[in-house]
């Protein structure tokens, strides 16, 4: 009984945040102070971002934290209205039962840069009564004014040491046998996300009361995108329009990001050229192509765009 | 003087189109006058229909009204001094009814109008007057918590026949000749909005000559695509750097008319080579959007439009001698088709948003993992309960439905902890009282222990949508430690959620 791991393996002090020590050790004085000032944290996905600022805003407000706590999705559909309304009405009412109240919000380089100035106004106005922790991916994609408003705070990938430890933790926990070449395959996989191998962890689990390596592989192929070596064949064939189809459809039905998809593409023709089924030279100059489009994706360029135009270097 | 005003109907008879709806609110004007408040009419439909027309015919009805529009600052205070009182302060003169006529609706703007929609909101509810909004576009984000609260009357788009007779009525009443056909013209291009079309036919008649259908065709019509159409044209099929950047000076988001060349590229150019450089030229074009968006300076859009421009149209060896058809990027008809699956896909990461703190896009991240783990009965239960999906959520995931025998046998095993969970609380409380220490207990998952005076869990409306399965899922622990008068009717929801349950099995 307990619905998806990520949640319930989900660190709740900051004593017991994975990796990240010094990040901790600081937020710790925080918590003595009973004060902290505006933070962000920037680092890749999955590497306790959230985890850290709810376990801090539990410590620093104590008991009543929910009530002092706002947590918000800076990507809201609604727009940046409905963040800056919530913001304002959770701001108005003071703090109590705690020093401050927090307000968490989550993937502010994926807002747009008026909506940053505009969040940067509500910064100001309410620095009295509350306290913001900004989340995201890339702190180059934030304007400076939010940033030199901010201590901020650089998580790094995780450990695969720390990544096995937990997984092992985990399945003595559930009652799971896991063989060593599994999780060593699914920390290889997860690249330092710590959410991704849970999940696939869990996935895996889901399917049998052992894990193995072929389990691990199974689920790993069944999770990503089925089309992509479908669409590179088309774009190597010649039928762009036939490529690009895959491509729009595998981004919008599936909701496929733009950065799995380069990995993905990546993925795959680095397969061919170690099966030897594509010459050294081509793929040299796609993976010059490959690589100009993933920096101008976490750039802030249209990745749909930039995938279309990637495709047509395979023709 | 404009025609659109000399010529508004007076009369509700006078109105062209929508008599059943016209039916309704007449009969909404009745209901007042003998004294029944009735909640107010919001109309909505496309512009130049009638709709202000309509308010303004409606409150001669009434002794006195006031009209708001677009054009009025609506912040909170404006909408509040102008009508708020009025709304609320009756009564002196009778039964002597203000009618309020509040304009463009969804034309109000978060920045400039500051709580304007949730002072609209309050007004309806305090309101003693009757009162018309009205509003443009029906699916508008800034209608949403209005809708509810008022009738809604759809006006639909005037037929070309109706507006071509008014417009005959009108060339005559103004003496000018005209050939029906170009009244018909102008009609079916106005695209069913009356205002247009007087607009147009007064600017085209001429009292000394004959209206002709050749006049018309010399009109714009309303439709901006051709713009964007000439523009794409222009790229692809000029190589002349002089009329590529003539074509593309088009009132347009210039993104847009980059997806519409680039959609169009291998539409038109056949070698690889043209199509390899030409989208190079696009993805550059794209790369100084980004950059436009991240600096604020609008100085890169003009690379940006180089770019997409006489770099696509130089992409090509020779212009091609054929005919293409300038196609609508497909991506938006993959988009919009697949509007339903989308919300169903935003709808589940909202709620993942709430029980797992994780992003849309995060969210979405997950769902190739949750698709495995959904195929083991038992584990797909715990997460939609967990998550609170919806059995259109959980098909997301699984085609089967979950088997009831492991519904049934979950559920069971869920209550047995409940149970177990209450009674190791209702002992800890039990400890607590002989101990008589005075500390207040930590607060269950969820809720409050007691009510803090000055928490105003934000008077929002998406507060009021939020489902109520959140308090049936977890009386049992509370029933039991609190006794509380609201309790009895949770038991009746609990009840009736059975009941609901029972039948649409």
């Amino acid at each position: 009984m307990s619905g998806p791991w990520v949640e319930k393996y989900r660190p709740q002090k900051l004593e017991d945040i994975v990796g990240q020590k010094q990040i901790v050790t600081r937020l710790e004085k925080y918590v003595g102070e009973q004060s902290m000032p505006n933070l962000m944290f920037t680092g890749p996905a999955g590497v306790g971002k959230t985890t850290t600022a709810l376990a801090l805003v539990k410590s620093i407000l104590g008991e009543y934290w929910r009530q002092n706590f706002l947590e918000l999705n800076a990507s809201d559909a609604r727009g940046i209205d409905t963040v800056r309304d919530r913001i304002k009405n959770f701001c108005r009412l003071k703090p109590v039962g705690a020093p401050f109240r927090i307000i968490f919000l989550d993937e502010v380089d994926n807002m747009t840069k008026d909506a940053q100035h505009a969040l940067r106004r509500e910064m100001e106005m309410y620095t009295k009564t509350a306290s913001f922790i900004l989340s995201c991916n890339y702190s180059s994609k934030i304007i400076d004014p939010i940033q030199s408003r901010c201590a901020i705070f650089r998580f790094a990938p995780l450990k695969g040491e720390e990544i096995k430890e937990r997984l092992q933790f985990i399945c003595e926990n559930e009652g799971f046998e896991a063989s060593d070449e599994g999780l060593e395959t699914i920390v290889y996989f997860a690249e330092g996300d710590m959410r991704k191998a849970v999940n696939v962890l869990q996935a895996a689990a889901s399917e049998g009361e052992t894990i193995t390596e072929e389990s691990i592989y199974e689920v790993i192929s069944k999770a990503k995108p089925q089309d992509i070596g479908n669409m590179i064949n088309k774009a190597l064939m010649g039928d762009f329009m036939g490529a690009r189809n895959i491509l729009r459809e595998t981004m919008v039905l599936q909701g496929t990001s733009g950065e799995d998809m380069v990995t993905q593409i990546y993925q795959d023709v680095s397969k061919r050229v170690i099966e030897g089924k594509m010459d050294a030279s081509i793929y040299m100059d796609l993976i010059e192509a490959i690589a100009e489009c993933d920096f101008r994706i976490r750039e802030g360029a249209n990745p749909r765009i930039q995938l279309e135009a990637l495709l047509t270097q395979f023709l | 003087m404009l025609w659109t005003d000399k010529y508004r109907p007076q009369e509700l008879s006078e109105v062209v189109g929508n008599k059943k709806e016209i039916k309704i609110i007449t009969d909404w004007v009745d209901e007042w006058k003998k004294g029944n408040p009735q909640i107010p009419l919001l109309l909505v439909g496309p512009p130049g229909i009638g709709k202000t027309t309509l308010a303004q015919i409606i409150a001669k009805e009434f002794s006195e009204y006031i009209e708001l529009n677009a054009s009025d600052k609506r912040s909170q205070d404006v909408i509040k001094n102008t009508i708020g009182e009025s709304s609320s302060s009756r009564s002196l003169f009778g039964d002597e009814y203000k009618l309020i006529i509040l304009d463009e609706v969804d034309g109000i703007h978060g920045t400039n109008d500051r709580g304007g929609v949730k002072a609209i909101g309050e007004i309806i509810k305090s309101s003693h007057h009757p009162m018309i909004l009205i509003a443009n576009d029906f699916y508008s984000k800034r209608l949403q918590s209005i809708k509810p609260k008022c009738q809604v009357i759809k006006m639909k788009k005037s037929r070309w026949n109706s507006i071509s007779a008014l417009l005959r009525k009108i060339a005559i009443a103004e003496g000018v000749d005209a050939n029906p056909q170009a009244l018909k013209e102008i009609a079916v291009k106005s695209q069913g909005d009356v205002r247009s079309a007087i607009n147009t036919l007064q600017a085209l008649a001429d009292k000394d000559t004959t209206l002709e259908v050749a006049d018309v065709e010399g009109m714009v019509t309303k439709d901006t695509r051709s713009d964007i159409f000439n523009a794409i044209t222009g790229v692809l099929k000029s190589k002349t750097p002089a009329h590529v950047k003539e074509a593309l000076w088009v009132e347009e988001d210039p993104t847009l008319v980059m997806e519409y060349i680039a959609e169009n590229i291998p539409r038109e150019y056949k070698k690889k080579d043209e199509i390899k450089k030409a989208y190079n030229y696009i993805s550059k074009a794209d790369v100084y959007f980004g950059r436009t968006q991240v600096s604020r300076n609008y100085g890169y859009w003009k690379y940006a439009t180089d770019f997409m421009g006489i770099g696509v149209s130089n992409s090509k060896h020779e212009t091609y001698k054929k005919f293409t058809k300038i196609q609508t990027p497909t991506i938006f008809g993959l988009m919009s088709r697949n509007r339903g699956k989308r919300n169903l896909r935003d709808a589940i990461a909202d709620k993942m948003f709430d029980k797992m703190h994780v992003s849309r896009r995060v969210a979405v991240s997950m769902f190739p993992y949750l698709e495995i783990m959904f195929q083991n009965d038992e584990l797909a239960w715990e997460i939609s309960d967990f998550l609170e999906l919806e059995e259109d959520e959980i098909k997301r995931f699984r085609k089967k439905k979950i088997p009831k025998k492991v519904i049934a046998k979950m559920e069971k095993q869920k209550e047995e902890m409940r149970v177990e969970e209450r009674d190791k609380r209702a002992e800890e409380l039990k400890n607590q009282m002989m101990n008589v220490i005075p500390e207040v207990e930590e607060p269950a998952e969820d809720e409050l222990p007691f009510e803090i005076p000055g928490i105003d869990e934000s008077p929002e409306d998406d507060v009021v949508e939020k489902p109520l399965v959140e308090e049936t899922l977890e009386p049992a622990v509370e029933e039991e430690i609190e006794e509380e008068p609201p309790k009895e009717e949770k038991k009746e929801k609990k009840k009736t959620d059975k009941q609901v349950d029972l039948f649409s099995f």
